[in-house]
């Protein structure tokens, strides 16, 4: 446990003013400004249909927006993360030092996992921020907030492993990042009804009734594609 | 028993059923310079980052501080400091932030970083992002990086390559100083001779992927024959005088070439030709250079 503080230390270093930190404010922040201007630009039509329950209201409009942005910010995150060391040739030199390749794989693992549960942290800030400007009152249902905020993030978990063994492995991030937004755009029209889908599972998280198996399911594929990414790429040849 | 501390054993590496390195045997000992000698694409990056654990060889073994590489990786790789090929760097990072990345992992003293900017002169740049550095400041810091742990083995792949001739002569300067000052064996790759002859005790030549010599400067300096070269007023009479001397001469033109003759020989020529009124108007020795040798054991078999 020692070894994976100190190498994530060193990627928290590593990662200053590389934009990552930027990406993970403002896609938050875009997610709730998209609604503040739906509900700017339609506040009376919207508050009075949704006049029973205005949080409710607000917050499945919000949702609307959240798996695709968590999807995206996956391929973001890590293709700027793993870009780090492609970027100058790095990954000879930090994998010569006395560290096991595992940690190295679990120290950018559990950093970009960190990176996105800070976007699903200001999703939560700034939505309830966004209740509070149009009016809706104190009022708001936690909860509620908690789950729209952190439960789809639980189902991204798969999509987050393989994108980042993918980013990690290859050195032309064209190639990865073109995989990740085909999946997402695929994401968009895949039926729900596919349950075992993991493409499906931040939305079902959320909008199903047994959200937490989706959570369950997420939480363990995501173990399981990095276990099996970093066998790999504890095995692979560095050129 | 082991004195060696980087011993491999018909290390190879096959990538798609050629082999890029097969069969070497490197011996390096304790506090010695070691030049890793081979023209482009002889192998030696690729051995190099065996020794470090960064690929897998095909077959055979490294052993590093008499530890097997495949069981011990991360106890040897904590006594080693390396750089492979082009330098590694956080372009966006200062060159102190840089040194603080990998300190944070191998847990080096935070003062080790001034330390070894100091050593490599980059004191006054430390607070500057890394990608505004030249090359040459860039490979310094490399050196840096590897010195962050002080390490018992360096390991330089081209430390020099890129480097202008102040660049060269300074680093060379350094890491002259690593075994006499800190006791640090080191092993340094380039595909130049005159580069490493003026530091290295034993050279390692390698030739496609094989060891094709491997021992002391000294030796590999005394396989260097010199030659002495004559020109005489009538190089056919001198010649005959020469031969009745028994001494194995070669006629090319008006010159007369002589190989690996002693002082004592030379002296009773010299004395012959003028007791026989030749006029001796030129004699020069000719020392095949390293360089030339160099290029002899690299060039043999190359069109075998």
């Amino acid at each position: 446990m020692g070894m994976l503080t100190k190498a994530l230390s060193a990627d928290f270093l590593k990662i200053r003013r590389k934009g990552l930190w930027t990406l993970i404010i403002f896609a938050p922040f875009g997610v709730v400004l998209l609604q503040a201007v739906n509900f700017g630009l339609r506040y009376d039509y919207l508050v009075k249909e949704y006049a029973d329950d205005l949080w409710g209201g607000l917050l499945h409009n919000i949702f609307m927006f959240v798996p695709i942005s968590l999807f995206l910010g996956c391929v973001l995150v890590s293709s700027l993360l793993a870009n780090v060391e492609h970027g100058t040739g790095s990954w000879k030199q930090l994998l010569a030092l006395p560290i096991s390749r595992l940690t190295v794989f679990s120290a950018k693992f559990a950093l970009s996992a960190i990176l996105l549960a800070c976007s699903c942290l200001l999703l939560m800030v700034f939505s309830i921020a966004l209740g509070l400007v149009l009016g809706f009152g104190w009022h708001f249902p936690l909860p509620e907030v908690l789950r729209l905020s952190f439960y789809p993030y639980a189902g991204a978990l798969p999509m987050l492993a393989c994108m980042l063994w993918l980013c990690m492995t290859f050195r032309n991030q064209g190639l990865s990042i073109s995989a990740g937004i085909v999946t997402v755009i695929a994401s968009l029209y895949l039926p729900a009804k596919y349950t075992w889908l993991p493409l499906n599972w931040p939305l079902l998280a959320f909008r199903s009734e047994q959200g937490e198996l989706y959570i369950g399911a997420g939480i363990l594929t995501g173990l399981v594609i990095f276990l099996l990414g970093s066998v790999h790429f504890s095995r692979k040849d560095v050129v | 028993m082991n004195e060696w501390v980087i011993e491999t054993k018909g290390l190879s590496k096959k990538y798609k059923g050629r082999y890029a390195v097969s069969g070497l045997n490197l011996r390096i000992a304790k506090g010695d310079i070691y030049g890793f000698l081979g023209p482009n694409g002889a192998g030696k990056t690729t051995t190099i980052r065996m020794l470090l654990g960064l690929i897998k060889p095909s077959s055979g073994s490294v052993h590093i501080f008499g530890k097997a590489m495949q069981k011990e990786r991360l106890a040897i790789l904590r006594k080693i400091g390396s750089l492979v090929e082009y330098p590694s760097y956080y372009g966006h990072l200062t060159a102190a932030d840089n040194l603080e990345a990998i300190r944070r992992i191998i847990d080096a003293p935070k003062t080790r970083i001034s330390e070894v900017l100091d050593i490599v002169g980059l004191t006054k740049e430390a607070r500057r992002p890394v990608k505004g550095y030249s090359l040459g400041m860039k490979q310094r810091l490399g050196i840096a990086s590897a010195l962050l742990g002080n390490p018992e083995l360096l390991i330089l792949d081209e430390p020099t390559n890129g480097l202008d001739p102040s660049g060269i002569l300074e680093i060379r300067e350094l890491i002259k100083r690593m075994p006499r000052e800190h006791g640090i064996t080191v092993l340094i790759s380039s595909h130049l001779l005159s580069e490493v002859e003026q530091m290295a005790g034993t050279v390692g030549i390698v030739r496609q992927g094989e060891l094709v010599f491997q021992d002391t400067i000294q030796n590999l300096q005394q396989q260097a024959q010199s030659s002495i070269v004559l020109r005489v007023s009538d190089p056919q009479a001198a010649l005959l005088t020469l031969y009745e001397q028994g001494l194995d001469a070669v006629r090319e033109g008006s010159l007369i070439t002589l190989e690996g003759i002693s002082d004592a020989a030379a002296a009773q020529m010299v004395n012959n030709l003028v007791t026989r009124k030749h006029e001796v108007y030129r004699i020069e020795e000719k020392r095949k250079s390293l360089e030339d040798l160099f290029l002899q054991i690299v060039g043999e078999g190359g069109h075998a």
